[in-house]
């Protein structure tokens, strides 16, 4: 018996084969894995041996493992703090989807899309549908994204929909259908690359063994369709986002730099005489097209909603003298909501003459008088929701209901509003949604789940649909679409070929960019931030440089020789000055530490190296399109929180030092790596300026020379130069005028100096720019003035001057908006 | 028959100099049933230049002000000629039912936008709201003809509220209004609207000016008129938009002059947009309506 387990736990065939027996054991017939024969079914069990070869027989070694990677591969794109989870977690079993199967999915979603274009350009153009009753004008106008100022003006490029996704359920007896429509920015398929990454690390062999179609030829269409719109042959396309606080500001970020696209916000960009430009460090630079994932409405505050804050002032302009193509068209939502789908059916013949091959859910719009009558008449058997979203009277929660579940007041209330406003209503058939496996308690279990399907235009102007896509997994077992919400798990979709598709890489050849080795212009927010970062982690170095003098040397030495007074309180003074914390009531041990720990951890308002933290990590959610995944992990690290003072300072510090190892090392020498290290320089510079200050007056001791050496971090430099011991002058040239000290302040001003030289700059005339003139002059100083004729009037200027040179940088790189006024508000009587 | 010569002069003022604006103008009256714009004339001081605004509106004369130019104070100067000549509603027994309306709305096969269906809904700043609906339906009786019924809740809202400038603010939401019972001409057009809709009627909000009458004995006062907003709501096919002013009680008539008619104010504001700049900023608006002559 002991003998027979053991071999049939080790042979991944035959544990797959019992995995699936047992779970086909109890659950549905119609289930996705269960209904499936032949190649299907041959999919799902390859499927299983290969999470069985590499796991073992244990489902939940699968589940760890797929955890880990989509946790190691999101870490990169996720907002630190915020939503430390993925909205949906990775499920370690892909949903398997044979190639003839998906086929009529495909052929479905392409089908759609064309005839959602059509109908959007009839509706933004002479609108026959409606003046041919076709359709009421009350249904377009009841859509919130039926943009006014989008009629009569023809989107560059030709088309209203670039990208396009649907929502599909499988019912149960396995035909697929669809529950909505994405017409505007659709969220998700950030989310399928990410998926499709995580799963081909845990499940490494699979997609050769079974020719699972890749995901690159579908981005490289999309991006490829855009470009072949835009007037210039090689276009810049953005990505607009809402920025960080949007809830799908990483999955932005991520496609991004996935696709090639410059991630900007509004404020990034510009429309002067009906051109789009992005404000850059080399000046204005041409945007060709935006892949816009913001609100339309916001949009343009001239074209749409006057109180966006985040829009750009001309864009609609912009976009109707034909310079930029939109995508998608920002009226493109018009044609999205649930009303809608029931006139799909007809409007499909109408227009194609061809039945819809994905059918939508059966759908009953009560805005014409016979569905209002039927939806009410059949409540019990129904699903009410909005007709347009919002929260229509009858519905106060917004939300789908199921009309048998109503209480017999929300019943009378509901039937009440569909008699004053039925077009805010649609009834839908309720659906039943088939199930897939996923993984609970080390066993397979069943759950619904819905497919999210992505369409791109292509070069050639067809749709191109991403094989796969995104499984959302209902957290319970009831079936029914309406009560799954946005589900709660997702899954890998692999669309399995007969035919042998060409060996995946993680980063396919057809994504490989054109040679380039200008990484492109750098818009001005980001050179902002970048700065900034550099500035904020070169600050909390300092800073925890200081704290570490402190401790190390006067309250945690076993030795007992504490600093002398003296130097304690030029120690001290460094780390008020920065308002890191408050002066200690005393200089004790128990007083120091105190001290410390504030300077260290505070969350109370004090400026400790906690506070600088949240300020480089804020920035770094921002930057997450041009930072490393490792720069990002470190960033996000969370605060120490164990071991001594001590200990937890130097576990920062060496964490600031990797951060800073990383960038040097590891960051490509462009612009953007020009600005971390300005900012570093910079605030480096003044770090040292300030230490001089205060350590340098004529009373220094010995003791204030040796730690004022190690704070500069320069006592070996020191003790390689002089035997004879510690003097003023010597240490002051050292750290200040030296060049060849890499922690000096001449070193500093001479790497700015040659930062500000290497940027792009704007003017023609060979004349140097401020930021240029300020860098040198403050070089010339450092080069002439003599270590013992520098007093505290000497670095005052020097401090000045520094503030002058990051003023000056930002003046010419930077962003530098006034804040926007509003107006309107004029109507008084 | 009346005419009038407007004025309406717009003066902004900025703590420092504005170096950027671009503003949507929709001073200059709309075509519409019952009035003629016989002269209109749009100056801005110091700078600054119009470009036509691309995008279509709906029903509202559009014009971009463009500054590039650095300026602290900019001044914009509106006048227009307009005759109008508009008689007074009279509800009628065959007039079409509220419930007439609201069906023929909803088929409505025009989507311009002077058709019913784009007002039919609620807008950015007129959302649906119970309180308003269920205060509202008590005039609203779907068997009672359309105008009856629109006049009365247009008396009802004069009769009830308060006109009180100190209880609201421009961007006060309707229902904070409709709570306090007060508010000034916006506040009651956006209740009215809320309400119309909510019994599913389209109904427009339409912005312009209202002649004033000086006390009896007083002269009329230069300058001292201001902007006016009021609803007009489609009555069906035959007779169309029917204006209503719930300010006062009474029909748009010939004492109003439309200037522009939208699904709300953010549709119709007489300037709106953006202008970069810090500091604060001063705005002052003078609006001057002066009856030429009267006749018939």
């Amino acid at each position: 018996m002991a003998s027979r387990a053991q071999s049939a736990t080790s042979d991944p065939t035959a544990i797959a084969q019992r995995w699936i027996a047992e779970y086909c054991a109890h659950s549905p017939a119609a289930d996705s894995l269960c209904a499936a024969r032949g190649e299907a079914h041959t999919a799902w069990q390859a499927m299983f041996e290969e999470l069985a070869a590499i796991n073992g027989d244990s489902l939940n070694r699968a589940h760890e493992r797929a955890q880990r990677q989509a946790d190691d591969i999101g870490t990169g794109y996720r907002i630190a703090g915020e939503s430390e989870e993925r909205p949906w977690p990775l499920s370690p079993i892909p949903l398997m989807i044979d190639g003839a199967e998906w086929e009529t999915i495909a052929q479905g979603v392409a089908q759609r899309a064309a005839l959602m274009e059509t109908i959007l350009f009839d509706i933004y153009g002479e609108a026959r549908l409606v003046e041919g009753g076709h359709i009421p004008a009350s249904l377009v106008t009841g859509s919130p994204f039926f943009l006014r100022a989008m009629t009569h003006l023809d989107p560059p490029g030709g088309y209203q929909l670039h990208f396009f996704a649907v929502d599909l359920c499988r019912g149960p007896t396995g035909e697929w259908r669809v529950l909505a429509d994405h017409l505007r920015a659709p969220t998700g398929a950030g989310y399928a690359l990410e998926n499709r990454l995580a799963m081909s690390r845990a499940l490494g062999g699979l997609q050769s063994r079974l020719n699972v179609e890749r995901h690159a030829p579908f981005f490289a269409a999309l991006r490829d369709g855009l470009t072949t719109l835009c007037r210039r042959a090689d276009p810049r396309i953005g990505l607009l986002t809402a920025g960080r606080f949007n809830p799908s500001y990483p999955e932005q970020a991520h496609l991004a730099r996935y696709l090639g696209f410059l991630l900007v916000e509004g404020a990034d960009l510009a429309v002067i005489e009906d051109q789009l430009y992005v404000r850059t460090i080399a000046g204005l630079k041409r945007i060709d097209a935006l892949w816009r994932r913001l609100d339309p409405r916001l949009l343009d505050p001239l074209a749409f909603d006057s109180a966006s804050q985040i829009g750009v002032p001309g864009l609609a302009d912009a976009m109707a003298a034909g310079n930029v193509v939109i995508s998608n068209a920002p009226g493109a939502g018009a044609a999205e909501a649930a009303a809608f789908s029931a006139f799909l059916p007809r409007l499909s013949v109408r227009l194609t003459g061809s039945e819809l091959r994905l059918p939508n859910i059966a759908t009953w719009w009560a805005g014409q008088d016979d569905a209002r009558d039927y939806v009410r008449d059949n409540l019990d058997r129904l699903v009410i929701a909005p007709a347009f979203g919002g929260a229509p009277l009858g519905l106060p929660g917004g939300k789908p209901v199921l009309g048998a579940d109503m209480t017999p007041g929300e019943r009378d209330a509901l039937i009440a509003e569909l008699e004053r406003r039925p077009q805010d209503y649609v009834g839908q058939e309720i659906v039943k949604l088939s199930t897939m496996p996923v993984v609970a308690d080390d066993a397979l279990t069943p759950r619904p789940f819905t497919l999210r399907v992505f369409a791109a235009r292509g070069p050639d102007g067809d749709w191109t649909v991403l094989p796969g896509g995104f499984a959302r997994i209902g957290e319970h077992p009831d079936p029914r679409a309406a009560l799954m919400g946005q589900g709660s798990w997702s899954a890998d979709v692999c669309v399995t070929s007969s035919r042998a598709v060409e060996p995946v890489t993680l980063l396919p050849r057809t994504d490989a960019v054109r040679l380039r080795r200008n990484p492109g212009t750098l818009p001005s927010r980001a050179a902002d931030n970048l700065f900034w970062l550099g500035r904020y982690l070169e600050r909390g170095e300092a800073l925890l440089a200081v704290l570490r003098v402190l401790l190390g040397n006067s309250i945690s030495a076993d030795t007992g020789a504490a600093l002398p007074q003296a130097t304690l309180d030029r120690l001290i003074a460094l780390v008020t000055s920065g308002n890191a914390a408050p002066p200690p009531p005393g200089t004790g041990r128990s007083d120091l530490i105190a001290f410390a720990r504030t300077a260290l951890e505070d969350e109370g308002g004090w400026y400790s190296v906690r506070a600088i933290n949240r300020q480089a990590r804020a920035i770094g959610d921002v930057m997450r399109d041009r930072l490393a995944a490792d720069m990002m992990r470190l960033l996000d690290a969370p605060f120490p929180a164990t071991g001594g003072l001590l200990e937890r300072a130097g576990m920062l510090q060496r964490r600031y030092a990797a951060i800073a190892g990383l960038s040097a090392e590891h960051m490509a020498r462009t612009d953007a790596w020009r600005f971390v290290d300005l900012g570093r320089r910079l605030e480096r510079a003044m770090a040292v300026s300030r230490t001089l200050r205060a350590f340098i007056d004529d009373d220094a001791s010995g003791d204030d020379l040796s730690t004022l050496l190690d704070l500069a971090d320069s006592q070996i430099s020191y003790r390689q130069r002089y035997m004879a011991g510690l003097a003023r002058v010597p240490v002051i040239d050292l750290i200040a005028f030296d060049p060849g000290n890499p922690r000096g302040l001449a070193f500093q001003i001479a790497c700015i100096a040659e930062h500000v030289w290497a940027l792009p700059i704007l003017s023609d005339d060979g004349l140097a720019e401020p930021q240029q003139a300020r860098a040198d002059e403050i070089a010339a100083i450092v080069k002439t003035v003599n270590a013992a004729d520098l007093d505290a009037a000497k670095l005052d200027e020097i401090d000045a001057r520094l503030a002058g040179v990051s003023d000056a940088i930002a003046r010419r790189y930077f962003l530098h908006g006034g804040e926007p006024l509003r107006s309107g508000g004029l109507t008084l009587g | 028959m009346m005419r009038y010569a407007i004025r309406h002069v717009t003066r902004f003022e900025y703590g420092d100099a504005a170096a950027f604006a671009r503003c949507n103008l929709r001073l200059k009256p709309i075509l519409w049933s019952g009035q003629t714009l016989e002269e209109y004339d749009l100056s801005v001081e110091p700078g600054g230049h119009f470009v036509p605004a691309r995008a279509p509106a709906g029903l509202a004369n559009v014009v971009r002000l463009v500054v590039d130019e650095p300026t602290r104070m900019l001044t914009i100067d509106s006048r227009a000629r307009v005759s109008v000549d508009r008689p007074v509603p009279v509800p009628g027994d065959d007039d079409p039912t509220l419930e007439d309306v609201a069906a023929m709305a909803r088929a409505s096969r025009d989507l311009s936008p002077a058709g019913p269906a784009a007002y039919l809904y609620p807008s950015p700043r007129i959302p649906v709201d119970g309180a308003i609906a269920r205060w509202c339906a008590e005039q609203l009786d779907p068997a009672s003809g359309v105008m009856a019924a629109g006049i009365a809740l247009a008396r009802r809202i004069q009769r009830d509220f308060a006109f009180d400038p100190s209880a609201t603010l421009v961007d006060t939401a309707p229902a904070d209004a409709f709570a306090k019972r007060g508010g000034v001409c916006q506040d009651f057009a956006q209740i009215m609207i809320s309400g119309l809709r909510a019994a599913g009627l389209p109904a427009a909000y339409a912005s312009g000016y209202l002649r004033t009458l000086p006390p009896p004995g007083e002269e009329r006062l230069v300058g001292a008129d201001a902007t006016h907003a009021w609803v007009l709501l489609w009555c069906g096919p035959q007779k169309g938009w029917v204006g209503v002013d719930p300010t006062n009680g009474i029909w748009m008539a010939q004492d109003h002059i439309v200037v522009a008619i939208g699904r709300d104010y953010s549709d119709v504001a007489p300037i709106d947009g953006v202008m970069l700049g810090s500091g604060a900023q001063r705005l002052d608006v003078s609006v001057d309506v002066e009856p030429l002559d009267e006749a018939g």
